[in-house]
């Protein structure tokens, strides 16, 4: 009893069937009593009549009896409902008043009304179909009548179909009515998944509307809560990391171009020299690629705004790819040449390069960048040479610092992080799979613009009804 | 060419680097001697970092621009991106942040320094817009006969817009064409410079005639 439903139904499920089950019992417990009730009383009425009927036409024959007219003539006189019967056990005699039924009596009726002692007998008879009455009429005498229950019958069964139709009517009733207060009650649950799961996906900005119903206020305001110091620390965390980032780029800016110099009279160097300058100058390089990818991350986390416009996507993807690649890797099919996307031009550009350019640096090179429509998308894919991203690790190489199996040149991975980031912010999904002729393939999906601007952060979701 | 940078290391640096990629480098530490040496040396071109000891780069800037039109390039040590619009608002035609590298910076320079000096030979000597017009060899522009004081930028803008008369430009080949950029430049470049080249020839700048937006497309020249 401690389980009724089974585990795996869901709650809206749930509650839908308790209000049928509800519903169904107090159907079948009105149903019940109604049909006690109403089938007792039409069957008491009936036997009454009948009775009353009966030692009507047991006085009539007696008086009859008394004045001398003829028995046989007076039993068949007597008026019967159609379809019944009388039997008069007279001195012995027995007469038959019939009408059109062959319907007999009883076998014993007539010995059991002459030892009942004065009082009428009645009972059902052939199935329920008649109602049998016995009037005894002293010494020995007895008068026998037959009632049809037909009627009787039929409207009991219209009263038990009716009863049946009604009680099936309200448990389907109750049904719908418990899915639809299911509904109403999970609504601000859902509001509240919604919001948990936007923020998982990075949108801090998610909030619930605490002033929708007073009974979830408090949960609207402690999720709040719970969001705001999140992004407080999210947005702390990232202007940490743009203030560590910041004060490197003066230094930085002093041993690059002190590096340009001496990189400028190399040749000055005596030969044991050259070599720690050109490891100094590579690790330089990447340093400083890294400060620029720090940068550009806190800019992102620390929500600098930027405009969506309308972007025509091939043009700026042939330009920025081909770039980053050094050469031409850009393919865009015919259906696509015109695609529009609401978006950031600067974003949508770094996302193409980072992504030809970690091709090129670790997918052995960028085979192809190509532009497609599909549907209401549109598609970049990215292919590679190199040896495909395993895939225990295709979600994992979206997230910050994660680099491939070896130690490869250059890259904090901080690209595809930035990439991803940029594509989420542009309502987009990037994932990567392996490309039909071998190496990796990355795809970007961007929504095609329906017209309006895509906000930058989602709107606020409301609680309750 | 002038740099004014407060931090000494940073600003000796790029002077050798500058030096070795040929430049002849003045350097001012603060935004009073930038002025001062600005005035004395008349440079081809400024490089002013934001953050000076004395002043703000952008007061700097707009001083420079009461009587000069030597291209500047703002240097910004922050990412923000208000910074970088209210120096391009201040007057500069360019920015860079930190970290530079000079090689990088002298392509920047080389492009501002080409367009400046580099009327195309095959242009009519004027062209016109409307009431505006523009002396492509003689650098001067009118509005309505009145004559109106562009920077080389500004100028170099409404040449390359007025050059495609009716036809939508966009940011990416503005930037190609008018700074040299790659693919990868600042559009707010171009928009400052439009704004700034609308206050000083429209009628009414809220509501141009002449230097019309393309939303999403770019920019286009009408008569």
């Amino acid at each position: 009893m401690r389980r009724l439903l089974p585990r795996r139904l869901g709650l809206r499920d749930r509650v839908a069937l308790g209000f049928g089950l509800m519903s169904l019992v107090l159907a079948t417990v009105l149903a019940g009593a109604a049909w006690l009730l109403v089938s007792a009383y039409l069957t008491a009425q009936q036997e009454e009549a009948a009775l009353a009927q009966a030692t009507d036409h047991a006085l009539t024959i007696r008086a009859g009896v008394r004045a001398g007219q003829d028995v046989a003539t007076l039993v068949d006189r007597l008026h019967y409902p159609e379809d019944g019967a009388a039997l008069l056990v007279l001195d012995g005699e027995r007469y038959r008043g019939t009408t059109t039924t062959d319907a007999t009596f009883p076998q014993d009726l007539v010995r059991r009304t002459e030892s009942a002692g004065g009082a009428p007998v009645h009972e059902t008879s052939h199935g329920g179909t008649y109602l049998a009455v016995g009037i005894p009429m002293g010494e020995g005498d007895v008068f026998l009548e037959l009632f049809p229950r037909a009627d009787l019958v039929r409207t009991l069964r219209a009263l038990w179909l009716s009863l049946l139709v009604s009680a099936v009517a309200t448990t389907l009733l109750g049904m719908v009515a418990g899915r639809v207060v299911a509904r109403r009650l999970i609504r601000p649950v859902e509001e509240v998944t919604a919001a948990a799961a936007a923020i998982a996906q990075g949108d801090l900005d998610a909030r619930l509307d605490p002033g929708a119903d007073t009974d979830l206020a408090e949960l609207a305001a402690s999720f709040n809560q719970t969001a705001r110091s999140l992004q407080n620390r999210v947005r702390a965390d990232a202007r940490f990391a743009g203030d560590v980032s910041h004060e490197l780029r003066t230094p930085l800016t002093t041993m690059v171009n002190a590096m340009e110099s001496l990189k400028h009279r190399r040749r000055l160097l005596p030969a044991a020299a050259r070599e720690p300058l050109d490891l100094l100058d590579h690790e330089l390089e990447r340093f400083r690629q890294l400060v620029i990818d720090l940068l550009e991350i806190s800019r992102a986390d620390s929500g600098d705004e930027e405009v969506a416009e309308p972007v025509r996507v091939p043009d700026l993807v042939r330009r920025a790819a081909d770039a980053a690649a050094g050469r031409p890797v850009t393919f865009v099919e015919p259906d696509a040449e015109h695609l529009e996307v609401e978006a950031d031009r600067r974003r949508l550009a770094q996302v193409v390069t980072n992504l030809v350019t970690n091709a090129e640096l670790h997918g052995g090179g960028c085979t192809s960048v190509r532009v497609e429509a599909a549907g209401r998308d549109v598609l970049l894919v990215v292919d590679d040479a190199g040896p495909g991203v395993p895939v225990g690790s295709r979600q994992r190489i979206f997230e910050r610092f994660t680099r491939g199996p070896e130690r490869e040149e250059g890259g904090f991975g901080l690209g595809l992080a930035i990439a991803a980031r940029h594509v989420a912010w542009h309502r987009g999904t990037i994932s990567v799979a392996d490309a039909p002729e071998g190496g990796a393939r990355f795809v970007v999906r961007l929504p095609i613009s329906s017209g309006a601007v895509a906000p930058a952060t989602a709107p606020t979701t409301n609680v309750g009804a | 060419m002038l740099l004014i940078e407060d931090d000494p290391r940073v600003r000796r640096s790029l002077h050798l680097a500058l030096q070795d990629e040929g430049y002849e480098v003045g350097e001012a530490a603060s935004g009073a001697a930038g002025l001062h040496q600005l005035r004395a040396q008349a440079p081809d071109v400024v490089l002013l970092d934001l953050m000076l000891p004395d002043t703000d780069g952008f007061a700097v800037c707009r001083e420079v621009r009461r009587w000069t039109d030597v291209p500047v390039i703002i240097v910004s040590a922050r990412t923000d991106s208000h910074d970088v619009v209210a120096g391009l608002e201040a007057g500069a035609d360019d920015y860079v942040t930190k970290p530079l590298v000079a090689k990088e910076l002298s392509a920047r320079i080389r492009a501002l320094m080409r367009r400046a000096h580099q009327p195309q030979a095959t242009d009519p000597r004027t062209l016109d817009l409307g009431d505006i017009s523009v002396g492509v060899d003689s650098g001067v522009v009118t509005v309505g006969g009145v004559e109106v004081d562009l920077t080389r930028t500004e100028f170099r803008l409404l040449v390359e817009l007025c050059r495609n008369e009716g036809q939508v430009v966009s940011r990416e080949d503005l930037l190609e064409r008018v700074w040299g950029y790659g693919y990868l430049g600042d559009g707010r470049i171009v928009d400052v410079h439009v704004h700034r080249l609308r206050v000083k020839v429209e009628a009414d700048p809220a509501n141009p005639h002449h230097v019309v937006t393309a939303r999403g497309l770019g920019y286009r020249a009408v008569p």
